[in-house]
Protein backbone atom coordinates (compact mmCIF):
# COMPACT_ATOMS: atom_id res chain seq x y z
CA UNK A 1 0.00 0.00 0.00
CA UNK A 2 1.07 3.17 -1.20
CA UNK A 3 2.41 5.82 2.32
CA UNK A 4 0.45 8.62 0.83
CA UNK A 5 -2.97 6.81 0.27
CA UNK A 6 -6.13 8.72 1.24
CA UNK A 7 -8.90 6.69 3.31
CA UNK A 8 -12.23 8.29 1.86
CA UNK A 9 -15.48 7.52 3.44
CA UNK A 10 -18.83 7.33 2.45
CA UNK A 11 -21.60 8.66 4.69
CA UNK A 12 -24.94 8.02 3.77
CA UNK A 13 -28.63 7.17 4.70
CA UNK A 14 -32.11 8.33 3.75
CA UNK A 15 -33.66 11.82 3.05
CA UNK A 16 -33.75 14.08 6.10
CA UNK A 17 -32.06 11.22 8.22
CA UNK A 18 -29.47 14.14 9.46
CA UNK A 19 -26.54 13.36 7.33
CA UNK A 20 -25.04 16.98 7.01
CA UNK A 21 -26.12 17.94 10.54
CA UNK A 22 -23.11 14.81 11.05
CA UNK A 23 -20.65 16.40 8.65
CA UNK A 24 -21.10 19.55 10.12
CA UNK A 25 -20.03 18.93 13.28
CA UNK A 26 -17.34 16.38 12.11
CA UNK A 27 -15.59 19.10 9.92
CA UNK A 28 -15.55 21.27 13.02
CA UNK A 29 -13.35 18.70 15.05
CA UNK A 30 -9.79 19.29 14.58
CA UNK A 31 -8.86 15.97 13.60
CA UNK A 32 -10.92 16.87 10.94
CA UNK A 33 -9.59 19.82 9.63
CA UNK A 34 -7.93 18.48 6.64
CA UNK A 35 -10.61 16.75 5.05
CA UNK A 36 -12.07 17.19 1.16
CA UNK A 37 -15.69 16.93 1.06
CA UNK A 38 -17.99 15.94 -1.87
CA UNK A 39 -21.85 16.81 -0.86
CA UNK A 40 -24.16 14.97 -3.65
CA UNK A 41 -27.55 16.17 -3.12
CA UNK A 42 -30.28 15.19 -6.01
CA UNK A 43 -31.77 18.65 -7.04
CA UNK A 44 -31.03 20.92 -9.36
CA UNK A 45 -29.53 23.51 -6.66
CA UNK A 46 -27.72 22.32 -4.46
CA UNK A 47 -28.29 23.29 -0.67
CA UNK A 48 -26.80 21.50 1.71
CA UNK A 49 -23.18 22.83 1.24
CA UNK A 50 -24.53 26.15 2.62
CA UNK A 51 -25.57 24.98 5.91
CA UNK A 52 -21.99 23.02 6.20
CA UNK A 53 -19.42 25.71 7.96
CA UNK A 54 -15.82 24.02 7.36
CA UNK A 55 -12.52 24.97 8.62
CA UNK A 56 -10.25 27.20 5.98
CA UNK A 57 -8.05 23.36 5.52
CA UNK A 58 -11.10 21.72 3.89
CA UNK A 59 -12.91 21.97 1.34
CA UNK A 60 -16.02 21.35 -0.56
CA UNK A 61 -17.32 20.14 -4.10
CA UNK A 62 -20.76 19.99 -4.61
CA UNK A 63 -22.44 17.65 -6.80
CA UNK A 64 -25.86 18.19 -7.91
CA UNK A 65 -28.00 14.74 -9.38
CA UNK A 66 -27.46 11.45 -8.31
CA UNK A 67 -23.69 10.32 -7.57
CA UNK A 68 -25.15 6.25 -8.18
CA UNK A 69 -26.58 6.87 -11.52
CA UNK A 70 -26.64 9.97 -13.80
CA UNK A 71 -23.16 11.03 -12.57
CA UNK A 72 -21.38 8.21 -11.20
CA UNK A 73 -18.78 8.54 -13.71
CA UNK A 74 -18.79 12.57 -12.16
CA UNK A 75 -17.28 11.12 -9.15
CA UNK A 76 -14.08 9.60 -10.47
CA UNK A 77 -13.81 12.64 -12.37
CA UNK A 78 -14.16 15.31 -9.70
CA UNK A 79 -11.88 12.77 -6.86
CA UNK A 80 -9.41 12.81 -9.98
CA UNK A 81 -9.05 16.74 -10.08
CA UNK A 82 -9.07 16.71 -6.43
CA UNK A 83 -6.30 14.87 -6.30
CA UNK A 84 -4.60 16.72 -8.94
CA UNK A 85 -5.16 20.04 -7.22
CA UNK A 86 -3.97 18.53 -3.80
CA UNK A 87 -0.36 17.29 -5.49
CA UNK A 88 -0.09 20.30 -7.48
CA UNK A 89 -0.64 22.52 -4.45
CA UNK A 90 -3.63 24.23 -5.42
CA UNK A 91 -5.68 23.22 -2.68
CA UNK A 92 -5.38 22.32 1.13
CA UNK A 93 -3.46 19.29 1.26
CA UNK A 94 -6.38 17.23 2.57
CA UNK A 95 -5.57 13.64 4.41
CA UNK A 96 -9.30 12.64 3.71
CA UNK A 97 -12.10 12.78 1.84
CA UNK A 98 -15.76 12.13 2.98
CA UNK A 99 -18.71 12.13 0.08
CA UNK A 100 -21.89 12.56 1.82
CA UNK A 101 -24.39 11.06 -0.93
CA UNK A 102 -27.94 12.18 -1.80
CA UNK A 103 -30.26 10.79 0.86
CA UNK A 104 -31.81 8.82 -2.62
CA UNK A 105 -28.39 7.17 -3.71
CA UNK A 106 -27.20 3.56 -3.41
CA UNK A 107 -24.22 3.42 -1.92
CA UNK A 108 -23.06 0.73 -4.06
CA UNK A 109 -22.30 1.92 -7.20
CA UNK A 110 -20.48 4.59 -5.60
CA UNK A 111 -18.20 1.86 -3.67
CA UNK A 112 -17.51 0.30 -7.37
CA UNK A 113 -16.74 3.54 -8.79
CA UNK A 114 -13.88 3.67 -6.08
CA UNK A 115 -12.88 0.58 -6.11
CA UNK A 116 -12.22 0.06 -10.08
CA UNK A 117 -12.22 3.26 -11.64
CA UNK A 118 -8.28 3.07 -12.56
CA UNK A 119 -7.40 6.56 -12.64
CA UNK A 120 -8.29 6.92 -8.79
CA UNK A 121 -8.72 3.56 -7.56
CA UNK A 122 -5.04 3.50 -6.19
CA UNK A 123 -4.88 6.88 -4.33
CA UNK A 124 -7.47 5.89 -2.11
CA UNK A 125 -8.89 3.27 0.12
CA UNK A 126 -12.50 2.46 1.67
CA UNK A 127 -12.48 4.24 4.84
CA UNK A 128 -16.07 3.10 5.73
CA UNK A 129 -19.17 3.57 5.43
CA UNK A 130 -21.39 5.37 7.52
CA UNK A 131 -25.69 5.46 7.37
CA UNK A 132 -27.73 7.53 9.60
CA UNK A 133 -30.80 6.27 10.49
CA UNK A 134 -33.62 8.51 12.03
CA UNK A 135 -35.03 7.42 14.89
CA UNK A 136 -38.50 9.18 14.05
CA UNK A 137 -39.69 8.14 10.67
CA UNK A 138 -36.72 4.98 10.42
CA UNK A 139 -39.19 1.99 11.02
CA UNK A 140 -41.42 3.23 8.40
CA UNK A 141 -38.65 3.90 5.90
CA UNK A 142 -36.50 1.29 6.31
CA UNK A 143 -40.25 -0.67 5.33
CA UNK A 144 -41.24 1.78 2.61
CA UNK A 145 -37.74 2.19 0.93
CA UNK A 146 -35.98 -0.45 -0.77
CA UNK A 147 -33.08 1.91 -0.86
CA UNK A 148 -32.51 2.92 2.90
CA UNK A 149 -32.40 -0.59 3.66
CA UNK A 150 -29.88 -0.91 1.16
CA UNK A 151 -27.89 2.23 2.88
CA UNK A 152 -28.51 0.07 6.18
CA UNK A 153 -26.91 -3.02 4.33
CA UNK A 154 -23.69 -1.98 3.82
CA UNK A 155 -22.93 0.30 6.63
CA UNK A 156 -19.88 -0.31 8.36
CA UNK A 157 -21.45 2.01 11.33
CA UNK A 158 -25.05 2.90 12.13
CA UNK A 159 -25.45 6.25 13.37
CA UNK A 160 -29.12 6.79 14.72
CA UNK A 161 -30.40 10.41 14.99
CA UNK A 162 -32.69 12.54 16.15
CA UNK A 163 -33.15 11.04 19.65
CA UNK A 164 -33.87 14.75 20.83
CA UNK A 165 -37.15 14.33 19.28
CA UNK A 166 -38.35 10.67 18.87
CA UNK A 167 -36.68 9.35 22.43
CA UNK A 168 -34.87 6.20 22.66
CA UNK A 169 -34.76 3.90 19.60
CA UNK A 170 -37.58 1.91 19.61
CA UNK A 171 -36.90 -2.14 19.50
CA UNK A 172 -38.78 -2.68 16.57
CA UNK A 173 -35.78 0.03 14.95
CA UNK A 174 -33.15 -1.74 16.59
CA UNK A 175 -34.65 -5.07 15.39
CA UNK A 176 -34.66 -4.13 12.38
CA UNK A 177 -31.15 -2.78 12.08
CA UNK A 178 -29.75 -6.03 13.40
CA UNK A 179 -32.01 -8.05 10.69
CA UNK A 180 -30.48 -5.73 7.87
CA UNK A 181 -26.49 -5.63 8.92
CA UNK A 182 -25.98 -7.18 12.62
CA UNK A 183 -22.01 -6.78 11.95
CA UNK A 184 -22.61 -2.85 12.28
CA UNK A 185 -22.33 -1.14 15.42
CA UNK A 186 -25.13 1.34 16.16
CA UNK A 187 -24.02 4.42 17.34
CA UNK A 188 -25.90 7.92 18.29
CA UNK A 189 -25.90 11.13 17.28
CA UNK A 190 -27.22 13.64 19.50
CA UNK A 191 -27.84 17.03 17.52
CA UNK A 192 -25.42 15.81 15.33
CA UNK A 193 -22.76 15.37 17.86
CA UNK A 194 -20.74 12.13 17.99
CA UNK A 195 -17.61 10.63 18.70
CA UNK A 196 -15.83 11.00 15.19
CA UNK A 197 -12.82 8.11 16.40
CA UNK A 198 -15.40 5.45 16.67
CA UNK A 199 -17.15 6.86 13.97
CA UNK A 200 -14.71 7.26 10.97
CA UNK A 201 -12.55 4.05 11.84
CA UNK A 202 -14.65 1.50 10.68
CA UNK A 203 -12.85 1.06 7.36
CA UNK A 204 -10.40 -0.74 6.01
CA UNK A 205 -7.81 1.38 6.95
CA UNK A 206 -6.74 3.03 9.67
CA UNK A 207 -5.12 6.31 9.17
CA UNK A 208 -4.12 6.68 13.31
CA UNK A 209 -1.97 4.34 12.36
CA UNK A 210 -1.84 3.88 8.95
CA UNK A 211 -2.37 0.16 8.40
CA UNK A 212 -5.18 -1.82 7.85
CA UNK A 213 -7.41 -2.49 10.79
CA UNK A 214 -9.33 -5.73 9.07
CA UNK A 215 -10.86 -6.46 12.92
CA UNK A 216 -12.50 -3.13 12.56
CA UNK A 217 -13.48 -3.29 9.55
CA UNK A 218 -14.83 -6.48 9.17
CA UNK A 219 -16.77 -6.70 12.22
CA UNK A 220 -18.35 -9.55 11.52
CA UNK A 221 -21.36 -11.14 12.81
CA UNK A 222 -20.82 -14.13 15.08
CA UNK A 223 -24.32 -15.50 13.62
CA UNK A 224 -26.38 -15.61 10.84
CA UNK A 225 -29.12 -12.47 10.94
CA UNK A 226 -30.95 -14.07 8.13
CA UNK A 227 -34.94 -13.60 8.38
CA UNK A 228 -36.67 -15.86 6.24
CA UNK A 229 -39.35 -13.32 4.44
CA UNK A 230 -36.33 -10.41 4.56
CA UNK A 231 -34.62 -9.34 1.31
CA UNK A 232 -31.57 -8.37 2.57
CA UNK A 233 -29.29 -10.75 4.52
CA UNK A 234 -26.16 -10.70 6.38
CA UNK A 235 -24.58 -13.56 7.17
CA UNK A 236 -20.22 -14.68 7.76
CA UNK A 237 -18.70 -17.85 6.12
CA UNK A 238 -16.24 -19.23 8.62
CA UNK A 239 -13.38 -21.72 7.40
CA UNK A 240 -10.76 -22.91 9.44
CA UNK A 241 -8.91 -25.19 7.07
CA UNK A 242 -7.14 -22.94 4.80
CA UNK A 243 -8.23 -21.84 1.19
CA UNK A 244 -6.98 -22.25 -1.60
CA UNK A 245 -5.93 -19.66 -4.46
CA UNK A 246 -8.02 -21.18 -7.20
CA UNK A 247 -11.01 -22.30 -5.25
CA UNK A 248 -11.10 -18.66 -3.84
CA UNK A 249 -11.01 -17.31 -7.45
CA UNK A 250 -13.59 -19.89 -8.98
CA UNK A 251 -15.85 -19.31 -5.92
CA UNK A 252 -15.97 -15.53 -6.31
CA UNK A 253 -16.41 -16.14 -9.83
CA UNK A 254 -19.30 -18.11 -9.68
CA UNK A 255 -20.91 -15.84 -7.06
CA UNK A 256 -20.48 -12.97 -9.09
CA UNK A 257 -21.63 -14.44 -12.36
CA UNK A 258 -25.02 -15.81 -10.64
CA UNK A 259 -25.74 -13.59 -7.68
CA UNK A 260 -24.05 -10.63 -8.90
CA UNK A 261 -26.40 -7.93 -8.35
CA UNK A 262 -27.77 -9.78 -5.28
CA UNK A 263 -24.30 -9.05 -3.79
CA UNK A 264 -24.58 -6.53 -2.33
CA UNK A 265 -21.80 -6.04 -0.19
CA UNK A 266 -19.09 -9.06 0.68
CA UNK A 267 -16.06 -8.63 2.54
CA UNK A 268 -13.35 -10.80 4.14
CA UNK A 269 -10.17 -12.10 5.45
CA UNK A 270 -8.52 -15.23 3.89
CA UNK A 271 -6.41 -17.86 5.55
CA UNK A 272 -4.55 -18.76 1.32
CA UNK A 273 -3.06 -21.85 1.72
CA UNK A 274 -0.51 -20.70 -0.76
CA UNK A 275 0.17 -17.50 2.06
CA UNK A 276 -0.30 -18.86 5.19
CA UNK A 277 1.65 -16.11 6.47
CA UNK A 278 0.27 -13.01 4.74
CA UNK A 279 -3.70 -13.33 4.53
CA UNK A 280 -5.52 -11.72 1.97
CA UNK A 281 -7.94 -8.93 2.36
CA UNK A 282 -11.27 -9.49 0.02
CA UNK A 283 -13.60 -6.85 -0.74
CA UNK A 284 -16.42 -7.07 -3.56
CA UNK A 285 -19.40 -4.97 -4.26
CA UNK A 286 -22.04 -6.91 -6.57
CA UNK A 287 -20.56 -7.80 -9.87
CA UNK A 288 -16.92 -6.39 -9.17
CA UNK A 289 -14.44 -7.39 -6.53
CA UNK A 290 -11.66 -5.35 -5.67
CA UNK A 291 -7.82 -6.68 -5.98
CA UNK A 292 -7.54 -8.01 -2.77
CA UNK A 293 -5.33 -6.57 -0.22
CA UNK A 294 -2.16 -8.87 0.95
CA UNK A 295 -1.32 -8.05 5.09
CA UNK A 296 1.93 -8.31 6.41
CA UNK A 297 0.97 -10.42 9.24
CA UNK A 298 -1.98 -11.94 10.74
CA UNK A 299 -4.13 -8.84 12.64
CA UNK A 300 -4.76 -11.74 15.58
CA UNK A 301 -4.36 -15.15 16.68
CA UNK A 302 -7.31 -15.69 14.70
CA UNK A 303 -6.61 -17.23 11.28
CA UNK A 304 -9.91 -18.72 10.37
CA UNK A 305 -11.13 -17.25 6.78
CA UNK A 306 -13.56 -15.30 7.42
CA UNK A 307 -15.93 -13.63 4.82
CA UNK A 308 -19.25 -11.60 5.98
CA UNK A 309 -22.21 -11.63 2.92
CA UNK A 310 -24.61 -8.72 3.09
CA UNK A 311 -27.30 -9.98 -0.11
CA UNK A 312 -30.51 -9.48 -1.33
CA UNK A 313 -32.26 -13.42 -0.88
CA UNK A 314 -29.16 -15.07 -1.93
CA UNK A 315 -29.47 -18.24 0.63
CA UNK A 316 -26.53 -18.75 3.50
CA UNK A 317 -26.84 -22.45 2.65
CA UNK A 318 -26.17 -21.91 -1.28
CA UNK A 319 -23.14 -19.73 -0.95
CA UNK A 320 -21.87 -22.69 1.80
CA UNK A 321 -22.57 -25.39 -0.45
CA UNK A 322 -21.31 -24.02 -3.21
CA UNK A 323 -17.85 -23.55 -1.63
CA UNK A 324 -18.02 -27.00 -0.46
CA UNK A 325 -18.71 -28.26 -4.00
CA UNK A 326 -15.88 -26.37 -5.35
CA UNK A 327 -13.43 -27.01 -2.90
CA UNK A 328 -14.17 -30.97 -2.74
CA UNK A 329 -13.79 -30.78 -6.65
CA UNK A 330 -10.49 -28.25 -6.74
CA UNK A 331 -9.28 -31.22 -4.29
CA UNK A 332 -10.12 -34.19 -6.62
CA UNK A 333 -8.29 -32.37 -9.09
CA UNK A 334 -5.29 -31.72 -7.99
CA UNK A 335 -5.20 -35.53 -6.84
CA UNK A 336 -6.20 -36.93 -10.35
CA UNK A 337 -9.29 -38.09 -9.16
CA UNK B 1 -17.73 -40.21 -7.61
CA UNK B 2 -18.37 -40.83 -3.87
CA UNK B 3 -21.93 -40.34 -2.73
CA UNK B 4 -20.85 -37.84 -0.73
CA UNK B 5 -20.37 -35.83 -3.47
CA UNK B 6 -23.26 -36.31 -5.40
CA UNK B 7 -24.83 -35.85 -2.47
CA UNK B 8 -23.05 -32.73 -2.03
CA UNK B 9 -23.60 -31.86 -6.26
CA UNK B 10 -27.73 -32.90 -5.24
CA UNK B 11 -27.41 -30.03 -2.04
CA UNK B 12 -25.90 -27.34 -4.29
CA UNK B 13 -28.50 -27.83 -7.28
CA UNK B 14 -31.37 -27.96 -4.55
CA UNK B 15 -29.95 -24.47 -2.95
CA UNK B 16 -29.12 -23.39 -6.26
CA UNK B 17 -32.85 -23.19 -7.58
CA UNK B 18 -33.63 -20.67 -4.37
CA UNK B 19 -30.98 -18.45 -4.98
CA UNK B 20 -31.91 -18.00 -8.62
CA UNK B 21 -35.66 -17.91 -7.48
CA UNK B 22 -36.51 -20.84 -10.04
CA UNK B 23 -39.72 -23.03 -9.54
CA UNK B 24 -37.81 -26.93 -9.72
CA UNK B 25 -37.52 -30.61 -8.33
CA UNK B 26 -34.27 -32.06 -7.77
CA UNK B 27 -34.04 -36.07 -7.44
CA UNK B 28 -31.63 -38.90 -7.53
CA UNK B 29 -32.65 -41.27 -10.14
CA UNK B 30 -32.56 -45.04 -9.34
CA UNK B 31 -29.13 -45.70 -11.44
CA UNK B 32 -27.24 -42.80 -9.62
CA UNK B 33 -27.87 -39.78 -11.63
CA UNK B 34 -28.86 -36.59 -10.64
CA UNK B 35 -32.22 -35.17 -12.20
CA UNK B 36 -33.76 -31.78 -12.09
CA UNK B 37 -37.85 -31.56 -12.95
CA UNK B 38 -37.84 -27.58 -13.99
CA UNK B 39 -41.17 -25.66 -15.25
CA UNK B 40 -39.22 -25.65 -18.70
CA UNK B 41 -36.74 -28.33 -18.83
CA UNK B 42 -35.87 -32.00 -17.57
CA UNK B 43 -32.23 -31.94 -16.92
CA UNK B 44 -30.06 -35.35 -16.16
CA UNK B 45 -26.84 -35.13 -14.69
CA UNK B 46 -24.31 -37.92 -14.56
CA UNK B 47 -21.13 -38.25 -13.65
CA UNK B 48 -18.79 -38.72 -16.45
CA UNK B 49 -16.20 -41.23 -14.82
CA UNK B 50 -14.27 -42.39 -18.12
CA UNK B 51 -13.56 -39.15 -19.17
CA UNK B 52 -10.59 -37.85 -17.66
CA UNK B 53 -10.95 -34.42 -18.96
CA UNK B 54 -14.84 -33.52 -18.33
CA UNK B 55 -16.14 -34.78 -14.99
CA UNK B 56 -20.00 -34.28 -15.64
CA UNK B 57 -22.16 -35.12 -18.70
CA UNK B 58 -25.51 -32.80 -18.99
CA UNK B 59 -28.35 -34.06 -20.77
CA UNK B 60 -31.14 -31.39 -21.86
CA UNK B 61 -33.92 -32.86 -23.85
CA UNK B 62 -31.72 -34.59 -26.77
CA UNK B 63 -28.63 -32.50 -26.09
CA UNK B 64 -25.62 -33.79 -24.26
CA UNK B 65 -23.01 -31.32 -22.97
CA UNK B 66 -20.01 -32.23 -21.02
CA UNK B 67 -18.87 -30.38 -18.05
CA UNK B 68 -15.00 -30.09 -16.41
CA UNK B 69 -16.94 -29.11 -13.00
CA UNK B 70 -20.06 -28.41 -11.12
CA UNK B 71 -19.43 -24.60 -11.47
CA UNK B 72 -19.71 -25.49 -15.59
CA UNK B 73 -22.75 -27.54 -14.81
CA UNK B 74 -24.54 -24.67 -12.71
CA UNK B 75 -24.17 -22.67 -15.67
CA UNK B 76 -26.18 -25.12 -17.80
CA UNK B 77 -28.40 -25.73 -15.72
CA UNK B 78 -29.19 -21.92 -15.01
CA UNK B 79 -29.33 -21.13 -19.03
CA UNK B 80 -31.91 -24.48 -19.41
CA UNK B 81 -34.37 -23.33 -16.54
CA UNK B 82 -34.02 -19.62 -15.87
CA UNK B 83 -35.22 -17.85 -19.11
CA UNK B 84 -34.40 -14.24 -17.66
CA UNK B 85 -30.77 -15.26 -17.25
CA UNK B 86 -28.11 -13.37 -18.72
CA UNK B 87 -24.42 -15.24 -18.33
CA UNK B 88 -22.48 -12.35 -16.42
CA UNK B 89 -19.23 -13.60 -17.61
CA UNK B 90 -17.57 -11.59 -14.81
CA UNK B 91 -13.54 -12.68 -15.02
CA UNK B 92 -12.90 -12.48 -11.03
CA UNK B 93 -8.71 -12.85 -10.72
CA UNK B 94 -6.68 -12.73 -7.38
CA UNK B 95 -3.80 -11.23 -9.04
CA UNK B 96 -1.65 -11.91 -8.28
CA UNK B 97 -2.50 -15.16 -6.52
CA UNK B 98 0.39 -15.37 -3.92
CA UNK B 99 1.48 -11.80 -2.32
CA UNK B 100 4.27 -10.68 -3.63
Amino acid sequence: MRADVIPVSILTGFLGSGKTTILGHLLRQPEFSRTAVIINEFGEVGLDHELVETSEDSFIELKTGCLCCKIRTDLAYTVQDMLQRRDEGNCSPFNRIVIETSGLADPAPILQTLMTDTSIAERLVLGGVVTTVDTVTGVSTLQREDISQKQVAVADRIVLTKLDLGGPAQPVLLRRLTELNAGAPVLSADRGKIDSQSLFRAGLYDPHVRSLDVNSWLAESRHSHARHDADVQTYTIVRKEPIGAITLTLFLETLAEHCGADLLRLKGIVNIAESPDRPAVIHGVQHVFHAPAWLKGWPSDNRNSRIVFITRRVPQRWVEALFEVIDAEVADASVGR
Amino acid sequence: MSEVAVDRACELLVQSLVAWRVAGDVRRSRDGAIVICGALEEIRIDFAPSDPMFRWMVTIGRRQRRAMSLVGVLRQVREALDPGYAANRVRVVLTPLVPY
